[in-house]
């Protein structure tokens, strides 16, 4: 029987947005399909209603031709539905296996958990993915990415025959990547239904086959990938045509004196890490998850302690206890992980983005209120969040939506930075407004402040920062201008010893 | 902006659901016991709350950053015992009372010293250090009552404001507008909602956790400590061991009144409705009197009736925000 999916007229009000409105169309099994528009253009609430985790205001969801009634992702994963979000979903005290098969290991004759059996059904499905995961190893222990390996082997073992994918390369190295394509095709080549969301549009190009665009909640598009091409997705989804965002950068080429040197420091995680940065430089850290960039920003923010070696800022010598410390002397760090270390999601948009200059607007004993209100509007203003109020609660935002809170937090206008350090600060933001991040991040630095860049999108380093250092295993593996770096080169040096 | 007011309408909405259980709670004793709202039980409940509403207003503060202390109604027999020591030993009551204050924020930084500097449970520390208090209140006084016969004394607890409300219940009040203004207006009170909302986070935007929760601790100790100090001054005598069977009465309160057992949200408005509805709930039972044990069991399925709508209130937040901009429309 013909195998496809099909999404009819739905639509999903929350307060004060409509999330999505009439949405129609639809999948066949052996594609894969991307969702594509801005943040919050209601892709993850899409997947979320097809996963019985929301349910849709109006319309439904047919698969092979029965029309579904999800009410709990139960229903939905007896459909065949598995979506693998961005958030894992694995228990991490668990063993491999017994994720996989959670809720349905085999038994013995005796009632209790098969162990012999688990093991070797959970090695079966292993080996046809050609993995290097031993099924008693415990899933917390596993790298982002192959824990992510465990969730798709998990949809595989139900069978399921829809698999959703909501921004998985986001945490992702290239090499990584790439053994998620190969997943990924095989899926397809077995007749499943693949529905893939990135922002990243080169991937988009590279595993899918149709394309749906999505914008303010509406069905605007939908496109085979092999016959459009970037414009004319760009201009799907923003609605406008803006260029060649590297070319059209306006960057800063004048150089000041040394603003931030780094002498052989030695942490719990970094061995003789050495770099400089002047004023006016946009300085990149690439290297794959894991080569201890994120490390270098947070023993340089007091946020970790540093164990040898010297940090010197503005020509003195620094060890911050306290990132507050940090924060003082002028020192900004938009953090990699938001849910964890970036936000307070039961509050608003307001109180995340005052956060750290909340003694800066006081008035008397009081918190002046309409400052506090217009730093907020002034964020929401400059990366184009999408929300119905500065007092709507973070965690009801969109996922790329959160993330522009954050870099609105740490570039307001009360915050006196002199070096702002910007931990994967795009993950999960439209084409669009990164052209913004990158323009922010030039201005910033045309300013005569300095600016550290850590990014796991080669091409977004290499091309928006002045130089680039390469790190591995917690040590400086290269040190190369813009124009002298490649893709190719900067990778070469993140992978060699 | 047209959203600030279905968000403000939601707020008050959580509240007004509140105080409809509030109002159905003393209908319903009113009709079983027409006593019920009599001006000398009135008086009397305004009394009685007053203690439990005084530890509440410091319980509900540590419960919003993220801290509780389960030694707080230890804490206050402590106060109470201490202070009649002292007025006992011949020393002026209000230096006796200002001496006890200080004494309780010690202790609430032992608290914190064990929670937050050696990084144990809140729970246990607490609960351990209960225990230790307890002795301590027993060995101080060999387990007899204090008398404290100094007449100056009695003003705090028993007398009344304008001869009619009593003099606690009146102080309560003040303390609620007081922390009511610091948690909403200063920076102080912003900082308690963010370590409570995500501890992690706020350190990384130049907030101090440890601080702050040390100080919320230490403050839990000294309103602790005062309110043992005001029992004292209304019966005229420290006990060291009463009270104890209302261990949890604060922090109930407390999250009856829609402070998040998980932190980071709640407020004093909410707080002196969960005093309210606590207090009334009690007197009640005991208006009736019931039997003490069926009263224990009471307040127990009370506190569970709080948990559980602590529960739905962190699950269904979402909820309630779509209903009030269903109203809006
Ligand atoms: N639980 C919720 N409560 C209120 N509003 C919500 C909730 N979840 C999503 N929304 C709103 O619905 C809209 C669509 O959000 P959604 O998460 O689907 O966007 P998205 O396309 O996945 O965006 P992104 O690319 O940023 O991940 C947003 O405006 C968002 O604020
Ligand atoms: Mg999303």
């Amino acid at each position: 029987m013909e195998q496809y999916l099909e999404f009819t007229g739905i639509g999903k009000a929350y307060p004060g947005v409509q999330a999505l409105r009439d949405i129609s169309f639809r999948c066949d099994g052996g594609e894969v399909l991307a969702l594509l528009g801005e943040n919050g253009a209601g892709k993850s609430t899409l997947l979320k209603i097809l996963s019985g985790d929301t349910r849709p205001d109006e319309g439904g969801i047919i698969i092979d031709g029965r029309p579904q009634q999800f009410s709990a992702p139960y229903d939905a994963i007896k459909a065949g539905v598995s979506v693998i979000y961005q958030e894992r979903q694995l228990v991490p005290a668990m063993s491999v296996m017994e994720n996989i098969f959670l809720g349905e290991q085999p038994k013995t004759s005796l009632g209790t958990i098969d162990k012999k059996a688990l093991r070797q059904s959970t090695q079966d499905i292993i080996d046809k993915f050609g993995l290097p995961i031993r099924p008693d190893e415990l899933a917390g222990r596993l790298s982002v990415a192959y824990q992510q390996m465990v969730e798709i082997m998990k949809a595989y073992r139900r069978n399921s025959k829809i698999i959703a994918f909501d921004e998985p390369t986001a945490p992702l190295a290239d090499a990584e990547i790439a053994i998620l394509f190969d997943l990924i095709r095989r899926l397809k080549e077995e007749g499943r239904i693949v529905l893939y969301v990135s922002h990243r549009l080169s991937e988009i190009f590279r595993i899918t086959d149709k394309i749906a665009v999505l914008k303010d909640g509406r069905f605007v598009k939908y496109l085979t990938t092999s016959r459009t091409n970037e414009q004319e997705l760009i201009q799907a989804m923003v609605g406008r045509d803006i260029g060649d965002t590297y070319a059209n950068l306006r960057r800063n080429d004048k150089l000041g004196d040394v603003l931030l040197e780094v002498c052989n420091l030695e942490t719990e995680y970094l061995r003789d890490v050495s770099f400089t940065l002047r004023r006016g430089e946009v300085l990149g850290l690439a290297g794959l998850v894991g080569a201890g960039r994120t490390e270098v920003a947070r023993a340089i923010f007091g946020a970790d302690a540093i164990l040898g070696g010297e940090i010197r800022f503005e020509g003195e010598a620094i060890d911050f206890s306290e990132p507050k410390d940090a924060i003082e002397a002028g020192i900004a760090l938009c953090p990699e992980d938001r849910k964890d270390q970036g936000l307070v999601l039961w509050r608003s948009i307001r109180e995340n983005i005052t956060m750290p200059v909340l003694g800066r607007i006081r008035k008397g004993l009081f918190l002046d209120r309409a400052a506090e209100e217009h730093l907020a509007e002034e964020a929401i203003a400059k990366y184009a969040i999408r929300t119905p109020s500065i007092n709507k609660i973070v965690r009801e935002l969109s996922g790329g939506n959160q993330q522009k809170v954050i870099l609105g937090r740490w570039t307001n206008s009360k915050m006196t930075t002199k070096l702002l350090i910007l931990d994967e600060p795009t993950k999960g933001i439209d084409v669009g407004t990164k052209a913004e991040v990158y323009q922010m991040i030039c201005d910033f630095a045309g300013e005569g402040f300095g600016v550290i860049f850590i990014s796991s999108e080669l091409t977004e380093v290499i091309n928006v920062s002045d130089r680039i250092i390469v790190m591995r295993n917690g040590r400086v593996t290269g040190d190369v201008t813009r124009r002298e770096a490649t893709e190719e080169s900067v990778l070469a040096l993140a992978m060699t010893d | 902006m047209g959203n600030d007011r279905s968000l403000r309408r939601v707020i008050k909405s959580k509240n007004t659901v509140l105080i409809a259980i509030l109002a159905a709670v003393v209908l319903m004793f009113y009709l079983l016991n027409s006593n019920y709202l009599s001006g000398d039980n009135l008086r009397g409940v305004m009394q009685s709350m007053s203690i439990t509403g005084i530890m509440a207003v410091g319980a509900a503060c540590l419960l919003i950053g993220g801290g509780i202390d389960l030694a707080t109604s230890m804490e206050a027999l402590f106060g109470g015992v201490l202070c009649g020591l002292l007025i006992k030993a011949g020393i002026p009551w209000p230096l006796s009372v200002l001496l006890t204050l200080a004494a309780g924020g010690l202790i609430g930084g032992a608290v914190a010293y064990l929670v937050a500097h050696l990084g144990m449970m809140p729970f246990i520390a607490s609960i351990a250090l209960s225990n230790v208090i307890r002795g301590v209140n027993l060995v101080m006084t060999n387990a007899q009552n204090v008398p404290v016969p100094t007449e100056g004394f009695w003003v705090l607890g028993s007398s009344n404001v304008l001869n009619i409300i009593p003099t606690p219940f009146v102080i309560m009040l003040i303390l609620l507008v007081i922390y009511g203004l610091v948690l909403h207006k200063t920076q102080f009170g912003r900082n308690i909602y963010l370590i409570g909302g995500n501890q992690f986070a706020a350190r990384l935007s130049g907030l101090s956790p440890k601080k702050i929760r040390t100080i919320l601790y230490v403050n839990n100790g000294v309103l602790a400590a005062f309110s043992g100090i005001v029992v004292a001054s209304r019966m005229h005598s420290a006990s060291p061991s009463s009270l104890s069977d209302s261990q949890m009465d604060a922090i109930t309160a407390a999250i009856l009144g829609g402070v998040s057992f998980m932190g980071g949200s709640g407020g004093m408005g909410g707080c002196l409705i969960g005093i309210l509805l606590l207090n009334f709930f009690n007197n009640g039972l005991n208006v009736l009197s019931l039997e003490s044990h069926w009263q224990t069991i009471a307040q127990g399925a009370l506190l569970i009736a709080a948990l559980t709508m602590d529960y739905f209130n962190e699950k269904s937040r979402e909820k309630s925000l779509k209903a009030g901009a269903a109203l809006k429309q």
